[in-house]
């Protein structure tokens, strides 16, 4: 609201009076035709702020959204807010004491150093089996292709609770159609395999499910990609001998190398945060040994109802994606250095 | 905001103007004339958990309320067993209930906190005197009244009797030998999927157990309350857990109430469960005559098993603003005729003087079980042990399925401890 009146103050009467009346065609044009809107040399004040106003909502909306609940937790982060403090409105400050607490604990690295894994996991079955499909999606004919395209949208557009109460009965012990099927196929064992029974089987079955979610996206995205590419670099290629995977290292990495750092880095952020999944899938079990970070973030902060405690694994989660994502941030800032 | 505001106002006008077409129109003339006192537009929030007050008894005391506060409405809220400690700290700490029930196990946690009311000075006009001692321990946290003892109860056997008759079981066991046996001879009748559906986290029957067998869940050390699952008592109520669990399909690693058991006994494939009365089939579910009950036999026929003694305690928040309403309600719902409308509903009454209107089967056989009850410890922190994901839970599942009791029973016991030491 500051930025608004400050503008209003600031504009000649002039100016407000045609301003005012066409704010969004001025914005229009200034994206299509370029050099009828913007005024060579002296750029009028609604012309330089315009970027900015366009901006604004978006600004807003984050912080109102993202930002403020962010400090929000940092603030509970360094505080002992537990049921007591929460029901009486008690604040009661205890400096790094959550922070101490959570970095001397063996269970933060665990889960930490499981959080990892299962990220980088996670990332290097999307990032190949996206790029797998969007290969194909490239080589299919019309049908086929418009086929695989809905069957994907439908598994991207599927809502995550749904999706993941959909897999938790696929892989019911009693009435899933998983164990159904692995005892038709003549495996017997596995008629009345829990699969929620275990950490390893917990986590195939996790990981599938965010797979199988993620995989659109990354294909997606690489067909779009793959259009791009023109053709004659793949007959050249051919021409110089190469076979499909010679091919794929010389032509199509290369050229699509921002999209595949892009999506690898995007995805990193999705399935480290990644909470709906895994709580909803065994809410952390068996005995808590699928909790990854976020989900122990929960668990501790509002299962056992610390929410200082949870606060501060929450901030050193972010911490943690940060320190991941520093090394996207580099690459970004050598490319642009480059360019 | 202040315009968000005026519309949500204006819309909640509009409800209210709905519901009051709706209403009787008279009796909105009768009541804005007032009586002695005014309670009009004072709305009582109560929460009673899932399965507690009967349907009966509710409707008894709304009517009974709002006879003696014309005006005032009682707004009865019923709340799942699930994730209740998150509710009831939002709902204390937003004032947004006045009246509600805790479970007796979790009352001395939520007295700590702050957010009940005192009711020491309210507890003889409530019939304070006359509550069973050993009942009212919850509602005491140091030598002040936080909650009034509501009602008790224990789980007992629920068996299919027409299940039984087809595997050629005349009576029902007296001792856990005869119940193996029974259960053996249910394994092989057709038709039965379950002889007993005991899942493998239901740890109310595992406590039970442990009490039986002289021992506790968590003990007092040196000042200090640690997990007690090593102990050589606690090892060999689980062996008997076990055994009794071998004769069940239900998963190792869920409870009771995933799914809800209840939902699962009207199918007529399982043999027996452990449960409470209000998990007994209902007669449109399946006809009375084909349920029976009977205490879980202890090792010897001359007493039952020992049981875990759940209850509920009714308390008032300390954020309400309807204090005096709130403690009205309490004498409602606490007097001889309600608290007896409990007891023939098959719960265990507040005052023993009123065990004599206890009836029906459950009752029966609930009531030789709870002599022997015992319930977890009066400690503040004990509510921290029983959030999830509950170590005791993890425990059982983890030790059903193979793992190793000793190693097992030394990683909960530490994990139990480090929950009774939380500050709160």
């Amino acid at each position: 609201m500051a930025v608004h009146s400050e503008r209003v103050q600031t504009r000649s009467p002039k100016e407000a009076k045609t301003a005012g009346a066409a704010t969004e065609p001025a914005a229009a044009t200034a994206d299509g035709t370029p050099k009828n809107a913007r005024p060579a040399g002296g750029a009028s004040l609604l012309s330089r702020s315009t970027p900015y106003l366009l901006i604004l909502p978006a600004t807003l909306a984050t912080a109102a959204l993202l930002g403020w609940p962010l400090v929000k937790t940092g603030l509970i982060s360094f505080q002992n807010l537990n049921r007591r403090q929460l029901i009486q409105h008690l604040t009661e400050w205890n400096g790094f004491d959550n922070y101490t607490a959570q970095l001397s604990s063996s269970e933060f690295w665990h889960t930490a150093g499981r959080s990892v894994a299962f990220t980088l996991l996670n990332v290097f079955l999307i990032m190949a089996g996206g790029t797998l499909v969007g290969l194909l999606l490239n080589r299919l004919g019309k049908g086929m292709r418009l086929f695989l395209s809905f069957g994907l949208i439908m598994a991207w557009a599927m809502p995550i609770v749904a999706s993941t109460t959909v897999y938790t009965w696929l892989f019911d012990q009693q009435y899933g159609v998983v164990n159904w099927f692995l005892d038709k196929l003549g495996w017997h064992g596995m008629a009345d395999y829990n699969w929620f029974g275990s950490q390893l089987s917990t986590f195939f079955v996790i990981v599938l499910l965010i797979v199988w979610g993620s995989i659109p996206f990354v294909a997606f995205n690489m067909y779009a990609g793959l259009t791009t590419i023109p053709a004659e670099l793949y007959e050249a290629a051919r021409m110089d001998g190469a076979g499909a995977f010679k091919i794929f290292t010389a032509v199509v990495f290369p050229s699509l190398r921002p999209f595949f750092l892009a999506t690898t880095f995007l995805e990193v952020i999705w399935v480290f945060k990644c909470f709906t999944q895994v709580y909803a899938m065994n809410f952390g079990g068996p005995q808590r040994l699928t909790e990854t970070l976020p989900v122990y973030a929960f668990v501790e902060g509002f299962g056992n109802q610390h929410y200082g405690t949870g606060a501060a694994i929450a901030v050193l989660t972010i911490v943690m994606l940060g320190a991941l994502m520093a090394y996207y941030f580099r690459i970004i800032l050598k490319q642009e250095d480059e360019l | 905001m202040k315009r968000q505001l005026i519309a949500a106002v204006g819309v909640a006008a509009m409800v209210v103007g709905l519901a009051a077409c709706g209403s009787d129109a008279k009796k909105d003339d009768g009541a804005s004339s007032g009586g002695a006192k005014d309670y009009n537009g004072k709305t009582l929030n109560a929460w009673f958990m899932d399965g507690s007050a009967p349907q009966a008894w509710q409707d008894g005391v709304k009517a009974e309320f709002e006879k003696q506060f014309p005006g005032a409405k009682l707004n009865i809220q019923i709340q799942k067993w699930d994730g209740i400690g998150q509710k009831v700290t939002t709902a204390l700490s937003e004032g947004s209930v006045d009246v509600l029930e805790i479970g007796n196990t979790q009352t001395a946690g939520y007295a700590a906190t702050g957010g009940l009311a005192d009711l020491t000075g309210a507890k003889a006009d409530l019939g304070g005197s006359d509550w069973a001692p050993n009942l009212n321990e919850s509602a005491v946290l140091d030598g002040k009244q936080y909650a009034a003892p509501w009602y008790f109860t224990n789980r007992v056997v629920i068996y299919n009797k027409e299940l039984w008759t087809k595997a050629g079981i005349a009576a029902p066991p007296k001792t856990l030998d005869e119940f193996y046996a029974d259960l053996e001879k249910l394994k092989g009748t057709p038709g039965v999927n379950n002889a007993l559906y005991l899942p493998g986290q239901e740890w109310y029957t595992y406590f039970g157990l442990v009490t039986d067998a002289g021992g506790k869940i968590a003990k007092q050390d040196g000042g200090k309350w640690v997990g007690n699952l090593s102990s050589p008592e606690a090892k060999a109520a689980f062996a008997t857990y076990q055994k009794l669990q071998s004769y069940s399909n239900a998963p190792k690693d869920k409870d009771e109430a995933t799914p809800q058991q209840s939902t699962l006994f009207p199918k007529g494939d399982i043999g027996a469960m452990i449960g409470l009365g209000w998990e007994a089939p209902a007669p449109k579910d399946m006809p009375a005559d084909k349920v029976g009950f009977f205490p879980l036999p202890g090792k010897t026929a001359d007493k039952p098993s020992s049981v875990f003694l759940g209850g509920s305690n009714l308390a008032v928040a300390e954020a309400s603003k309807n204090q005096d309403l709130a403690k009205g309600f309490l004498k409602i719902a606490l007097s001889d005729k309600f608290e007896g409308q409990l007891a023939a509903s098959g719960l265990i009454p507040n005052k023993t003087s009123l065990n004599s209107q206890v009836t029906g089967d459950f009752a029966k056989a609930a009531l030789p079980a709870s002599a022997n009850g015992a319930v977890t410890p009066n400690v503040a922190s004990w509510a921290n042990v029983e959030n999830n994901p509950n170590p005791i839970k993890d425990f059982l599942a983890a030790a059903l399925q193979g793992g190793d009791y000793d190693s097992l029973a030394k990683k909960y016991d530490d994990e139990i401890g480090k929950r009774l030491a939380q500050k709160q």
